[in-house]
């Protein structure tokens, strides 16, 4: 450990500008980071919607019923976030769309908006949804976008979805059609066929008939009624915006927010930066010594030799600094002499 | 005070070396220091007056301290501005005679000068001591002093000196001589033999 603390103590004024330069530095850009900082976020209220207004069945087993509401949306624009088409519809609705057009790189540029979103969930029913930038206007612009793009983005999810279901259920409902019209038909013959009374087996194969016809009758109209939901469901749910209202709209902010982190991980950086260099040149200056530490580093000088060496005088000796010894030794030889600071040979 | 430089004195006394000269490779070293804690234990070992000559054209810290840095002195015998003894400056109670650098605008340390300097006019002095700039720094007004003087010792301090800068000082420095080294501000004295030649004088 000796020989590591003689480097640094013969690097100190080294070491001393690298730590004052690097941290000095990082601290620096963290304070210039934190108070050109601003979030604005948006609150939003959200409801599962209910199960008659799901085009899908709630007895469907990919229906996500593990997740809360909240974490269920605030998930879903996390997602949306991650894509490029989404953040670009986003970047498009807002003021940087001229810097997304000039972007050399635009993924690079996607991406780097796409990070400054920030979702969190509070609760069961409750999200946040934050963006982070150097210029206050941008984020509540940013914010209002993000939503809007979502809205429309679910909207028209959900109208694919519903012409997709409505697809599928006319195609049932017309199959559903034919085999009631043709149990219908069964029905009817059986009762020209067999004119009353009836035996006990006519009369139970007449029940079985029945039967059948009230079964593809109760599926039509089963599949009438998804179809008609289907149909409504999106345009009540969007008419209603029960599933996610904004409680709290995106502000300009006036003062810095939202700069912490980043700062804090600037800072942390540019400690850990100065720390691993001061370690790097104590190290290598150990290791790698270029200096004369004793006798043995002389006799490497061959054939020059070491004809003696003069101890360093300390406070512990009794004496003090090798200042006042020169200036004890110029007394004894000159007398009084004349006193004078600063370097000396 | 001296005694941290009795090692260095011993050894020197020990080389039988009546011209010594400390110089070394950067400034800073201590030579100064140095070439005064050793002429005053060369007195006292001696028993006779020491010539402790400012040879330092760089940085005469020795005559500034004497307050005589506008004295005459070393430049101006050599340019025989001035005598030699009314150049040298005695105090009383010490055995120190001291020769400050004098107007160093004057001249410029050639070798013939200080030849017949150093062999005939400091005759009369047992032992001489030279202050001289650093190597690197002074080359022109360290050589001609190494070409005269019975030793060199080139002064490193410890934990600070490059090695690389102090060799390529050494092989600067061509000396009749093979230039010694003192290490300053060790941490530990390294010298035993002049302190069996102590022992022996006492």
């Amino acid at each position: 450990m000796r020989p590591y603390l003689a480097t640094l103590r013969r690097y100190g004024w080294l070491i001393a500008a690298i730590l004052a330069l690097v941290w000095g530095a990082g601290l620096a850009s963290a304070y210039v980071d934190y108070t050109t900082t601003f979030e604005s976020d948006a609150t939003i209220w959200v409801l599962r919607a209910s199960p008659e207004l799901l085009v899908t069945s709630p007895s469907d087993p990919s229906a996500p019923i593990l997740q809360t509401a909240a974490s269920q949306q605030a998930d879903l624009l996390d997602q949306l976030l991650q894509t490029q088409s989404f953040v670009r519809d986003v970047v498009q609705k807002t003021s940087l769309s001229a810097a997304l057009a000039a972007a050399q790189d635009e993924r690079r540029f996607l991406a780097s908006v796409g990070k400054s979103f920030q979702v969190d969930t509070h609760g069961t029913n409750l999200l946040t949804v934050a963006y982070i930038s150097h210029d206050p206007k941008i984020g509540p612009e940013m914010v209002n976008a993000a939503l809007a793009v979502r809205a429309d983005r679910v909207a028209q999810a959900s109208v694919t979805f519903s012409a997709a279901a409505s697809t599928l259920y006319q195609q049932q409902l017309a199959s559903a059609q034919t085999q009631a019209l043709d149990a219908q038909k069964k029905l009817d013959d059986f009762d020209a066929e067999h004119p009353a009374p009836l035996s006990d087996i006519q009369q139970h194969s007449r029940d079985q008939l029945r039967l059948t016809l009230d079964f593809a009758q109760i599926r039509l109209g089963d599949i009438r009624g998804r179809i008609d939901q289907a149909t409504l469901a999106p345009a009540v749910l969007a008419v209603s915006g029960m599933e996610f209202q904004v409680v709290d709209q995106p502000r300009v902010e006036a003062t810095p927010r939202g700069g912490t982190k980043p700062a804090a991980m600037t800072a942390a950086i540019a400690f850990a930066a100065g720390a691993a260099l001061v370690t790097l040149l104590v190290l290598l200056g150990t290791i790698l010594p270029s200096h004369a530490t004793g006798p043995a580093d002389v006799a490497r000088l061959a054939p020059m030799k070491l004809i003696a060496s003069v101890p360093r005088v300390s406070r512990a000796q009794g004496s003090v600094g090798s200042g006042d010894v020169r200036r004890s030794l110029g007394a004894i030889a000159f007398g009084g002499g004349r006193e004078k600071s600063g370097p000396r040979g | 005070m001296t005694r941290a430089f009795d090692g260095l004195a011993s050894r020197i006394d020990a080389l039988g070396a009546r011209s010594v000269g400390f110089t070394s490779a950067l400034l800073g070293e201590g030579v100064s220091t140095v070439a005064l804690g050793t002429a005053l234990s060369l007195a006292e070992l001696r028993g006779d007056e020491v010539l402790l000559v400012d040879g330092n054209w760089l940085q005469p810290s020795l005559s500034e301290d004497a307050g005589l840095d506008a004295a005459p002195g070393l430049a101006d015998r050599l340019a025989r501005a001035t005598e030699l003894d009314a150049a040298i400056r005695r105090t009383p109670g010490s055995r120190i005679a001291f020769l400050p650098i004098g107007d160093r605008t004057s001249t410029r340390p050639a070798l013939r000068a200080l030849g017949s300097f150093v062999a005939s006019e400091t005759g009369s002095f047992e032992t001489v001591v030279v202050d001289l700039p650093p190597i690197l720094a002074g080359e022109p007004f360290v050589l001609p002093w190494a070409a005269v003087l019975d030793q060199i010792c080139v002064v490193l301090r410890e934990e600070a000196t490059p090695l690389p800068v102090l060799r390529q000082a050494l092989g600067r420095l061509h000396a009749v001589n093979a230039p010694c080294i003192v290490l300053n501000r060790a941490k530990r004295s390294s010298v035993d033999v002049p302190a069996k030649l102590l022992a022996a004088r006492t």
